[in-house]
């Protein structure tokens, strides 16, 4: 929708790196977030700008929003306008390439330089208050008794919590393919059909619903991080004995054919910016988890996400 | 009673002469940047947002909440006084209001559209702030199936924007049903009708839509009548204030546009849109004087005015209570209220009382404020109708389409615009009316979901639309509002045989 | 539209009812295409052959129409309509081919005003100029959003 730069924060910022160390390094950069302003890329680019200015890792920074398509517009546009260039920087994630996938996109991760994966957050899996459903074996039990009747509720078509949905009922044991899975805009709709118990259970970032949860409106069965996560009393659900994992990470890309020099000089900026006491709080504040991994682990890690969500929307039937 | 408490205090932070005058700029940069068409509500908060930064948290949300209703407010204008709906919401208002405006009573549709505005606001801010917690629970009962049932009656209330020719306007519908259809369904990732154009994946623009139809296509067909035609047509008559007859048209349209507005912009998936186009079918059905539909009805800007802002009021119902935004404009404030280290949410109302009921006192403020400074300004924009025609149109066709690209810096949707301009050019020549292409756009995608929602989670079976009491009685009115017209026909026609 | 047309074939209908055709048959043909199905209720054909129907529908009432008499559009002022033309043509090729947003905005004007009888270019290529540098000076410098830039817009 919405595509424009933020600027009068930027300005504001602006007047605040000006009070930064000498030591600023004189990056002016342009981070294009594939999305409308309030979506999750777009508040990482903010963020990521926020605190790049704060801490004096870039003079300027300016936000730049192409929605469309899952990402894969804005990643298009990128992988065409920044070519070579030492001032752009694309933020992106895994629902990004479950995007490119379904889409048949004519561009992948594969045509943008890797600079740093930032965050990861936990997907929850939760049902409604009055389900009778207490536990996570219960709900597995669930699907194993009726598929068809396990209505989930959740993101859009191929993202993240489809993805998480198909692997919980890959793990029951039933075909993937026949999970019921209702698919909502945004986080939002989906709390709606949770709250008035519409679905038989949800999938969400857990962030997004952690207001229902702490309030006992929803209940929490699980989380898909590999580990448990101070602070959320709902179990991995390896710890649980499923074997799955899904994190809903996001980093940052810069064009393709950027020199090595440059692409040095990037990666030490987002480097320190990430390890700043600035970006701990502010991700605090936003309840995102770190989930930083240099340039060399990040592009290993996209591969082998790129492997891992094509299989599974092949057996959903959403990629051939 | 603390609430009552809180709601005091939340008022005299609101009340501080700085306070106040952080309300007034919220409300003049609103307004501002809110009347530029092709830049709604959402847009403008995005941009004026980080303004509020700057402030303490009390003066940032006062403002802020000058700047929402602002914002909401804007886009009326130029619907009424340039047949350009800024936004979707306010398509409706174009309607009748610009057809006042071209009668000389630009001034009385101006005013009706802020007082009314005002009003709803007033109502649905009280609501907001009593009723919300009741409301949300009643709110999230409401399944795929209910949605359903409202849009078919929305559907058939569309009808009441036909004019004479039912093919015609069917046909208009049907143009927009099919814009619709364009891009990625949301349900099964399938792509619809995109061709391989990336930009078209994410569907049509409404208000790119709207502006085409609406302004550009009203510029090229008075361009092309301009020759024959030695009018000035859109010279003031009489005064521009509202009449005691205007008022006593004006106040029920008032209160029944929020009846309607509140309700459905509590829901999480209600919308603006819908209830506008509710109130000016209702507003049509109730009027003494039907035939002035489409000539200029002053209940026709009263009742919808009034409608979109209690919607917005509505909108902060979920917004607030869930922390659930349910339109993109509440999307932006999610991120606002963030900034303000408020998380909306069911405990919001328990936690940080005395932030809520701040933001309830700083909306009434700010609605306050929204009537004085516009109201004098009625006088002003009225004037804008002076400018002579070469200027005005070409003014107006400069601000269209910098809307639409600031808003979305693409050539394809430049070139979408221009299309849908030669589009409205020829809907207008040949008599057919452009409100329903419009209609058919928001209304057609949210059907086709929401239907198939409803069918997914029965596995198919129909039957699931008629077992819930909710939709089985919006269906059955939508189908009684759809034959109703024709059995009455047929039996005037008959008894017209037997005499 | 003042007088009706008697007898006899009425063109533009015929002709809205052909292009009403071929939006139903492109819509009916992308949605037999489609390869994702859904796996309970209706898939995403479901709508598409629906509004496909339905324009074919109102394409058969066109061609009926179009055999009875229907009210005959006004004259018009070609011109003019072409002058607007030339108007969103050049801005839209001046965003194209990066003449940027001042440029394309002032060539609308001046020509949506020719368009409209005015014959004082000079004057409202003025008025355009300053329209245009008006309104990419408010958005880009006060809200920073990027309209197109150009030549014009670099020497701000």
């Amino acid at each position: 929708m919405n595509k424009f730069v933020s600027g009068l924060g930027a300005a504001w910022l602006a007047a605040l790196v000006a009070a930064a160390p000498a030591s600023a390094q004189d990056l002016e950069l342009a981070i294009t977030a594939p999305a409308g302003a309030g979506g999750g890329w777009d508040s990482a680019a903010r963020s990521l700008q926020e605190v790049m200015m704060a801490t004096g890792n870039a003079k300027s920074v300016q936000v730049i929003n192409v929605p469309g398509a899952g990402g894969t517009v804005g990643l298009a546009q990128f992988v065409q306008g920044a070519d070579g260039k030492s001032d752009q920087l694309l933020v992106g994630g895994i629902t990004m390439v479950g995007a490119i996938i379904t889409n048949d996109a004519p561009y992948d991760l594969t045509n943008v330089t890797p600079i740093a994966r930032l965050t990861g957050d936990p997907l929850v899996v939760a049902v409604p208050a009055s389900s009778p459903y207490q536990t996570m074996a219960d709900l597995v039990a669930g699907i194993q008794k009726d598929v068809e009747h396990t209505i989930w509720a959740g993101g859009s078509a191929g993202g993240a919590d489809h993805i998480l949905a198909a692997l919980v009922t890959q793990a029951a044991g039933v075909d993937p393919a026949k999970v019921n899975y209702v698919a909502y805009s945004g986080g939002g709709e989906s709390l709606a059909a949770m709250l008035g118990g519409q679905v038989t259970a949800g999938v969400s970032g857990y962030g997004e619903w952690q207001g229902q949860i702490r309030s006992g409106d929803l209940r929490a069965l699980a989380i898909s991080y590999p580990e448990p996560i101070e602070g959320i009393a709902a179990q991995p659900l390896k710890a649980q004995g499923y074997d799955i994992e899904l994190v809903n990470w996001r980093g940052v890309f810069a064009g393709p054919n950027v020199s090595d020099d440059a692409k040095a000089k990037l990666e030490e900026a987002v480097a320190k910016t990430v390890a700043s006491p600035e970006w701990k709080e502010l991700i605090n504040a936003r309840g995102w988890s770190d989930y930083y991994a240099p340039s060399a682990e990040f592009t290993d890690f996209i591969a082998s996400e790129t492997d891992r969500v094509g299989s599974i929307l092949k057996s959903i039937g959403l990629a051939d | 009673m603390d609430s009552i408490l809180y709601l005091l205090g939340g008022f005299a932070t609101a009340l501080e002469p700085m306070n106040l005058t952080f309300a007034a700029i919220g409300v003049m940069l609103g307004t501002a940047v809110g009347v530029l068409p092709g830049i709604g509500p959402a847009l403008t908060v995005a941009l004026l947002l980080p303004i509020t930064f700057k402030l303490d948290p009390g003066g940032s949300l006062i403002m802020f909440a000058g700047i929402y209703y602002g914002g909401m407010y804007g886009g009326s204008t130029t619907a009424i006084l340039l047949n350009t709906p800024g936004e979707s919401a306010s398509v409706v208002t174009a309607l009748e209001g610009n057809q006042m405006a071209k009668r000389g009573r630009g001034g009385p549709a101006l005013a009706t559209a802020a007082i009314g505005s005002f009003v709803a606001a007033l109502i649905a801010t009280a609501g907001l702030a009593f009723f919300a917690p009741i409301l949300v629970k009643l709110a999230v009962k409401f399944g795929p199936w209910d949605y359903f049932g409202l849009m078919l009656i929305a559907f058939i209330t569309v009808s009441a924007t036909f004019g004479s020719s039912p093919l015609r306007g069917l046909t208009s519908l049907g143009i927009g049903l099919w814009l619709g259809l364009v891009g990625i369904d949301q349900l099964t990732g399938q792509t619809r009708l995109a061709f391989g154009v990336p930009n078209l994946m994410d569907g049509i623009e409404v208000t790119t839509l709207a502006v085409g139809l609406f302004a550009l296509g009203e510029a090229l067909f008075v361009v092309s009548r301009h020759a024959f035609s030695d009018d000035a047509p859109m010279a003031i008559k009489g005064s521009i204030w509202m009449s005691r007859e205007d008022w006593s048209r004006s106040w029920r349209p008032w209160l029944r546009g929020t009846a309607v507005g509140f309700p459905i912009g509590a829901l999480p998936a209600g919308g603006a849109e819908i209830p506008t186009f509710l109130s000016y079918t209702m507003e049509r059905k109730l009027a003494k004087r039907p035939e002035e539909f489409g000539h200029g009805a002053i209940e026709g800007v009263a009742g919808p005015e009034a409608a979109n802002n209690a919607s917005a009021a509505g909108t902060l119902v979920p917004l607030l209570t869930l922390g659930l935004p349910t339109s993109a404009t509440a999307a932006v404030m999610l991120a606002g209220f963030q900034q303000y280290n408020l998380q909306p949410g069911p405990l919001l109302f328990v936690q940080h009382p005395a932030l809520v009921w701040g933001l309830v006192a700083s909306l009434f403020i700010a609605n306050v404020m929204l009537l004085v400074l516009n109201l004098p300004m009625v006088g002003l924009w009225v004037k804008l109708l002076k400018i002579p025609l070469p200027w005005l149109y070409g003014g107006i066709l400069v601000f269209a389409s910098m809307g639409t690209i600031a808003a979305n810096p693409s050539v394809v949707e430049l070139l979408m615009l221009v299309g849908f301009g030669f589009l409205g050019f020829v809907m207008r020549r040949y008599d057919y009316p452009v409100a329903p292409a419009v209609v058919g756009l928001i209304l057609g995608p949210m059907a086709d979901s929401q239907l198939r929602r409803a069918l997914q989670m029965s596995l198919g079976d129909p039957m699931i639309l008629l077992q819930h009491p909710g939709s089985a009685t919006m269906i059955g009115i939508a189908v009684l509002a759809l034959i109703a017209p024709f059995l009455f026909k047929g039996l005037s026609r008959f008894r017209q045989d037997e005499d | 539209m003042t007088s009706t047309q008697d007898a006899g074939l009425h063109r533009p209908t015929l002709i809205i009812g052909l292009a009403l055709f071929a939006l139903a048959m492109i819509t009916f043909h992308d949605a037999w295409n489609m390869k994702i199905r859904a796996s309970y209720g209706m898939g995403a054909d479901a709508a598409s052959y629906f509004v496909a129907g339905f324009l074919g529908l109102l394409a058969i009432g066109h061609l009926i129409a179009a055999f009875r008499p229907q009210p005959e559009a006004d004259a018009a002022d070609w011109a003019g309509v072409i002058w607007v033309s030339l108007g969103l043509a050049g801005l839209t090729l001046s965003v194209w081919l990066g003449g940027g947003f001042i440029l394309g905005s002032t060539l609308l004007f001046v020509l949506t005003a020719r368009a409209f009888g005015r014959k004082a270019i000079l004057t409202d290529l003025l008025i355009g100029l300053a329209l245009g540098l008006g309104i990419f000076l408010l958005f880009n410098k006060l809200l920073t959003l990027a309209l197109p830039a150009g030549p014009l817009e670099r020497l701000f």
